[in-house]
């Protein structure tokens, strides 16, 4: 009878601690607006939409009321919905806001209006930098392309073959992929190798992300300062 | 190759053993059974530097048999069959919205089933015996959406353990010394490894109660594939190696059965859970 009730102490220990519970991740971030519109000039009496994209307290794009405004109507006039027609040659300031409560968000871009319309930055360069143990690190250069975006890693590049299942991600948070976009798993860990991804606009995401997915944590990132 | 997952799970199996172990092949006839229930809950592990990292909480349950029986006096015939072994992660949800973000899951099969066979070498004061265990992927390789839940590594391994050790007193007490040397061999690309072991035992209140403490060494000789060579989407992870401290009791609450509850856990490792584990079980020896 001592043994019986041994064994059934043996079985509830180990349904008790056994049940799958919560993990939880640091993911907050200070919520921000962005144009997502990559120009550096707009051709005279043309047309051009912009976009911009609001990104929550995760980096969840969230639909939202926007309010669009130029420095400088007579050169640049900009509709509520983001139509921008350029109306002489000159220089403004294309700002977008959103309020929520008490607190603005904003952002803007420099545009001239000349002869033709002329995309802005479309390549820039970084570092990937790991945090975790396992090494992961190199730099790279972003560039954006006809399809979309392109990510091509330099000679120095050099990640741990330890881990298993780590998989690259272009996220809005550095500490989450909850809405990230997965490129794919990494199956290139040293030296030059590049990642086509299609669709995706170039100033779309704000970090490129080393994830393990069997363990679900982070192991590195590196920043897109556009 | 079959995908394989972390062998951290798998590894963990080997700090707390259940085993009686030993030199000491049974007698002709008689024997030593134990149910017993093994698990580990860890939110870290030892990664390739030796340093500890997070990962999403991991728990690994195993519910076995374990049997020796004397064929002869000389030759032992060594099961352990891990009849019900679960593996589960938690939830990972966001901790300002508190939404999932990638959801828990479970798996309960069976573990996978080791064989072995020892043989007493040497009689004597210090008895030497030679075991060769086989160990059967019985279990689940590669469970859940990301195949990342396993009960067993998919490999067949095959083992060839040396014990030698003695009894003496220690005091008015009896008490045991015993090491191992073995070479694991494993198939499926995971990495050969080396494996020693030393174990202090001492028999207190009449020899109804014995402690007894393990030190397991596991060594990888780094020989087996790694991310980089096997398929590109292959959840593996190989070159696990660790050093574990363990303590263990055993008590007759009658003549030939008992109680036993043990901890074990990591000194340092390699790609293993940072985490202690336990074991308690019953058993039946039929030797007293």
């Amino acid at each position: 009878m001592k043994n019986l009730k041994f064994i059934i102490l043996i079985i509830g220990v180990g349904l008790f601690t056994s049940c799958i519970k919560d993990d939880f991740v640091e993911d907050t971030i200070e919520a921000t607006l962005r144009i997502t519109t990559n120009l550096e000039s707009i051709e005279i009496n043309s047309k051009f939409q912009f976009d911009a994209m609001y990104l929550n307290n995760v980096g969840q794009e969230t639909d939202v009321q926007l309010e669009w405004s130029s420095s400088d109507p007579d050169v640049i006039s900009i509709s509520d919905d983001g139509l921008a027609e350029a109306i002489s040659l000159g220089t403004a300031i294309i700002s977008v806001t959103y309020t929520e409560a008490d607190k603005r968000y904003e952002d803007e871009i420099s545009l001239s209006v000349g002869e033709a319309t002329v995309q802005g930055v479309n390549r820039i360069s970084g570092n990937i930098t790991s945090t975790s143990s396992y090494v992961l690190e190199g730099a790279f250069v972003y560039s954006e392309t006809s399809s979309g975006v392109d990510v091509a890693f330099m000679e120095d590049y050099n990640a741990s073959t330890a881990l298993p299942g780590l998989y690259l991600y272009l996220s809005n948070n550095r500490n989450s992929i909850a809405d990230a976009l997965e490129i794919g798993a990494v199956e290139t860990f040293s030296g030059v190798h590049l990642y086509s991804i299609d669709n995706v606009a170039f100033n779309e995401y704000k970090y490129l992300v080393y994830f393990c997915k069997p363990f679900n944590v982070k192991v590195g990132d590196g920043a897109l300062n556009f | 190759m079959k995908n394989i997952f972390n062998i951290i799970i798998l590894s963990v199996f080997v700090i707390c053993s259940t085993y009686a172990g030993g030199p000491w092949p049974q007698p002709k006839g008689k024997g030593y059974f134990k149910l017993s229930e093994w698990w580990t809950v860890f939110s870290e592990h030892y990664t390739d530097t030796g340093a500890k990292d997070p990962n999403l909480t991991t728990g690994v349950f195993n519910t076995a048999i374990y049997a020796e029986y004397g064929l002869t006096d000389r030759l032992t015939t060594v099961v352990n069959v891990p009849f019900l072994s679960r593996n589960y992660m938690n939830n990972l949800r966001s901790a300002t919205t508190n939404e999932i973000i990638v959801n828990g899951e479970a798996i309960n099969t069976i573990g996978d089933i080791d064989l072995g066979l020892k043989f007493g070498l040497t009689k004597g004061r210090i008895p030497i015996a030679l075991t060769l265990t086989l160990g059967i992927p019985t279990g689940e390789t590669g469970a859940g959406s990301l195949n990342a839940l396993q009960t067993g590594d998919g490999e067949f391994n095959q083992m060839l353990q040396l014990d030698a050790g003695g009894g003496f007193n220690l005091g008015k007490l009896s008490a045991y010394l015993s090491g191992f040397v073995g070479v694991n061999n494993r198939t499926n690309g995971y990495s050969e490894e080396l494996r020693l072991g030393l174990e202090l035992g001492v028999g207190i209140f009449n020899q109804r109660l014995w402690l007894s403490g393990r030190l397991n060494i596991v060594e990888s000789f780094k020989n087996g594939d790694t991310a980089e060579t096997v398929t590109s989407t292959s959840l593996f992870a190989n070159n696990s190696e660790f050093t574990t401290l363990g303590i263990e009791g055993n008590l007759y609450v009658t003549k030939n059965i008992g109680i036993s509850a043990g901890v074990a856990g990591a000194l340092r490792g390699e790609i293993i859970a940072a985490a202690p584990s336990y074991t308690v079980g019953i058993f039946y020896d039929m030797n007293r």
